[in-house]
């Protein structure tokens, strides 16, 4: 039993895992309960498993460390290795082994975006700070998703931070892919980034996706290389003055903030100071943000994968908040809650924008 | 029932772009990614699941440069006993040249099988012909398209063949024999890196190409390699509903989905 | 003049449409066209060759590969060999063609799509359909070709005079391989990943009383009904037929898009269709991208006019 099913024995069955959780009450997934069927080494029904978002709710709250989210991919590891996996994910597994992006787009058009741009992106290895930025597989391909690393790279420019890129040699962080539970693919992603990140004597990395952001800062081991979101990046750019709104955005902006930037790395403040340093922006906020954000089910391969029966997504009760609280624009800071909560969102007539969306209009 | 299955490892090209260069001499494949065929995928689980259920087991077989060994491992994650490499330096466009190939690898090594599965058809080459020209050569009873196995006894199996507009057939098929399996046949279990690696404990046996080559050549060539007319985004169809609906007819019967 | 040797293909007492393309090919190539069929009473058009050998077996057996080298062998003792042999790139035919270029040691080229007269070049697709190789065969000698159906067929012209008719009988038969009838598809759980051809609509078909109406023109079609993610969650359709990266992925023949604006999830499940046909009120869909084939238009209006046209 590895070290974190070990930890499972010390569980009191208080239930705060299953208070906290995203899925519980509206679909079968119960964190308490399958912490109960480990502790007795009882099978966990197939399906179930793979509802978790990873948000990491449960783990933040447990009295007892027993860190539940972890249980839940040693539950999932093990399926994956008996090859028991729902076949989008398993999609997404194949194409992340074939093409090293879980879309399966073609790893030679990684770099597309950065050759499209209107400034010229070095590669990093080309840089003087060997400071790279960092895209997540979604931005690098997906069109929406697109103009997130394309406004961020404008923005840095514009504050004179130097930064590279890799382009096609970039290869999926893996964060999804240890959350699904293929150890041996995630080792394999983490191993090529390192040693390409070795390669090019990378010494700093901004990340576009807090997912990004999570394992490189917390399961790539010592790096020796400083990794930050964009998002911390940025507000301290706008805190010494190298960014500066020019222009005001006069709408009310609800911050919703995502799992893997806010209750698992604590970076909160960072997105919502470069929010408040835009005239005229009018900042609300979610009942349940901060520690208590509400999940927008988009991680822990749940944009591969769908829970059994309907039931109202957490973007739709996120929107529906939204607007009751006379919201223009949901604010967000990672591409995975862009993609949740924009289709809802569109639906009733509410836009949706990354932080760097917002701050490049300002910007001029 | 023992059944040695022909694997092939591809190219990825689904995704990608893909250039003709020296004026049309070649193909550039240096930045595509490569992995085992999608039939061959399909052909592999449907053989391991067949010796499961009648106590037999399963042999991988590849034609290819020694990357091709890959395919192999993967196949072993599956569920096959063992894998053979016929390691081969020229890499022939001609279903004919590797058919033969196998034929002498066959005779040669005198290798017994009950059934050989191969996939309906190459990613690459895209050709469908391998499984059926050895058959023939074989003088072995073949069936392609096989989108089902039914039944299986000791002397003949019972399959169905994929055929258009949803129709199947079904046919029985003595054996020993040749199928070609059709993609959708099965789900294919996901096989795990960490169970590739342990694959790689399994030994995978290389024998030489050139030890096989008899009547081994190109029966047709090449010229020239280039690009189909480009269609550069979708073609448009214009005009009223009338004459838009009757033109979506058109393509519908041309694609073989309605009559 | 050369003979070409077509093996026709019918199915269920019809003489495929797509036999006209192997007619046509031959018509292209400038040579005699001999065409071998199987007793039925079937129609065929008799005036686009120039001689229909009635072979007296079944078309069952016919379609059996192990039969067709048996009746190929005797038209080679009859008739002598001839240049080429010809067979439909379909289920059977490609089965059929592997089978006998195997058996007598023929070259053989697939799936061909375009020929060059001047050079003697066949065209066939490779690499997921981006590449052409211009191919021929090597030697001298019968070789065997399938051809790509709808690629060929309107070469194939009416000739002056009626074809001329020839029997073939008296042939052993093989064993080792018997057709035992055939098998409809299940009226069971739906499968959308098997359907040859899926009709899938989008959230902007607009409510879910349109989805009878969609439902009625894909059983004119006989296509199967699939849609994007908005569509079940909405309910309008359940999930066994949602398309995308947490639904399924889809590889039918046609995926005729209604309504669909192509997001980037959406696009990953059903990409790699043979061909995407898109109709969407926006001319900047996404999903106009990464069609074959794309109609600006509202999606319901068109669906209704084509129940119009498919019922008259």
């Amino acid at each position: 039993m590895s070290l974190n099913s070990a930890k499972v024995l010390t569980c009191i069955q208080c239930g705060k895992c299953t208070g906290s959780c995203p899925e519980s009450g509206k679909t079968a997934f119960n964190v308490r309960i399958i912490m109960r069927k480990r502790q007795f080494g009882r099978a966990v029904e197939e399906a179930i498993p793979w509802y978790c978002t990873s948000c990491g709710a449960c783990t933040l709250r447990c009295p007892r460390d027993v860190k539940p989210s972890e249980v839940i991919i040693d539950v999932r590891s093990a399926l994956v290795e008996d090859g028991q996996v729902p076949n989008s994910i398993q999609k997404a597994l194949e194409n992340t082994f074939v093409q090293k992006n879980p879309w399966g787009r073609s790893r030679a058009k990684r770099g597309e975006w950065s050759e499209k741009l209107d400034i010229e992106i070095p590669h990093v290895s080309e840089t003087q700070s060997k400071r790279l930025l960092l895209t997540c597989c979604i931005q690098a391909y997906d069109p929406r998703c697109m103009v997130i690393p394309a406004n961020v790279a404008r923005i840095l420019r514009k504050g004179g931070l130097e930064f590279g890129v890799l382009g096609e040699e970039e290869a999926c962080c893996g964060n999804e892919i240890r959350r699904i539970g293929e150890t041996g693919l995630f080792e394999e992603l983490m191993e090529e980034n390192i040693a390409t990140f070795r390669e090019h004597g990378v010494r700093e990395i901004i990340a576009l996706s807090p997912h990004c952001m999570n394992t490189l800062r917390k399961e790539y081991g010592s790096l020796g290389i400083k990794v930050s979101h964009y998002s911390e990046t940025v507000a301290a750019m706008i805190a010494d003055g190298s960014l500066k709104a020019h222009a005001s955005y006069d709408k009310k902006v609800i911050y919703h903030d995502p799992c893997f930037l806010g209750k698992q790395n604590n970076i909160f403040d960072e997105p919502r100071s470069i929010l408040k340093a835009i005239p005229g922006l009018e900042m609300l906020e979610f009942s349940r943000s901060r520690e208590t954000s509400l999940c927008c089910e988009g991680g822990g391969g749940r944009m591969f994968y769908e829970a059994e029966g309907s039931y109202e997504r957490n973007s739709v009760v996120r929107v529906n908040e939204a607007i009751e609280r006379g919201a223009d624009v949901i604010a967000t800071s990672c591409p995975f809650c862009v993609m949740t909560l924009e289709d809802p969102a569109t639906e009733k007539g509410l836009a949706v924008r990354e932080v760097s969306e917002i701050l490049m209009e300002v910007l001029g | 029932m023992n059944i040695l299955v022909f694997t092939k490892r591809v190219p990825a090209t689904q995704e990608e772009e893909i250039r003709v260069v020296d004026d049309g001499k070649k193909v550039d494949l240096s930045k595509v990614p490569f992995k085992l065929n999608d039939w061959d995928n399909y052909a592999v689980e449907e053989a391991v699941r067949l010796a499961e259920k009648t106590g037999g087991s399963v042999s991988a077989v590849s034609m290819g440069d020694a990357e091709s060994d890959e395919v192999l491992r993967r196949a072993i994650a599956m569920g096959a006993s063992d894998g053979f490499l016929i390691e081969a330096g020229i890499d022939r466009q001609d279903p004919n040249a590797r058919a033969t190939l196998a034929l002498n690898f066959l005779r040669k090594e005198a290798l017994p099988f009950d059934a050989i599965f191969t996939g309906v058809q190459a990613e690459d080459d895209q050709f469908g012909s391998m499984g059926g020209i050895l058959a023939g050569k074989l003088g072995l009873p073949y069936a392609s398209m096989v989108i089902g196995i039914d039944a299986f006894e000791k002397e003949h199996v019972i399959v169905r063949r994929e055929l258009e507009g949803g129709l199947q057939e079904r046919v029985k098929v003595s054996l020993p024999c040749v199928l070609a399996i059709q993609s959708g046949i099965n789900e294919p279990r996901y096989v795990s890196i960490m169970g590739i690696r342990k694959a790689s404990k399994v030994e995978r046996k290389v024998f030489k190409a050139a030890e096989y080559q008899e009547g081994v050549q190109n029966m047709i060539e090449v010229e020239r390699w280039t690009y189909p007319p480009t269609r550069g985004g979708a073609t448009m169809i214009q005009g009223d509903a009338d004459s838009i609906c009757k033109e979506l007819l058109g393509i519908l019967k041309e694609k073989g989905v309605f009559q | 003049m050369s003979h070409a040797l077509i093996v026709a293909e019918v199915r269920q007492g019809q003489f495929e449409e797509r036999n006209l393309d192997s007619i046509g090919f031959c018509s292209l190539l400038a040579k005699q066209a001999v065409l071998l069929a199987p007793v039925g009473g079937y129609a065929i058009e008799e005036r686009v060759v120039d001689t229909v050998v009635r072979v007296a077996v079944e078309e069952a057996l016919f379609l059996n590969p192990l039969n067709v080298i048996r009746i190929i062998g005797r038209e080679f003792e009859t008739r002598g060999k001839p240049d080429v042999i010809v067979f439909t790139s379909s289920s059977s035919g490609s089965e059929l063609a592997a089978y006998t270029a195997g058996h007598f040691n023929l070259p053989i080229i697939t799936d061909v799509s375009g020929f060059d007269k001047e050079r003697f070049l066949f065209y066939k697709s490779y690499y997921s359909d981006k590449i052409f190789g211009e191919f021929r065969p090597a030697a001298g000698g019968p070789y065997v070709v399938t051809v790509r159906s709808g690629s060929f067929k309107e070469h194939a012209l009416e000739k002056p005079a009626a074809a001329s008719v020839e029997t073939m009988d008296g042939l052993a038969l093989a064993e080792g391989r018997a057709f035992m009838g055939y098998v409809e598809e299940e009226k069971g759980e739906i499968d959308i990943t098997k359907a040859d051809f899926l009709l899938s609509v989008g959230r902007g078909i607009g409510s879910k009383d349109e989805i009878p109406a969609y439902e009625a023109l894909a059983e004119l079609l006989k296509a199967v009904i699939s849609g994007s993610r908005p569509v079940i969650d909405k309910q309008w359709l359940p999930k066994a037929r949602q398309v995308g990266t947490s639904g399924k992925t889809v590889k039918p023949k046609v995926y005729l898009a209604m309504a669909i604006s192509g997001a980037f999830q959406h696009i990953a499940g059903m990409k790699d269709s043979d061909c995407i046909i898109a109709v969407n009120k926006n001319a900047e869909a996404p999903i106009f991208q990464h069609a074959h084939y794309g109609i600006v238009g509202d999606a319901n209006k068109l669906r209704d006019k084509f129940r119009e046209i498919l019922k008259g």
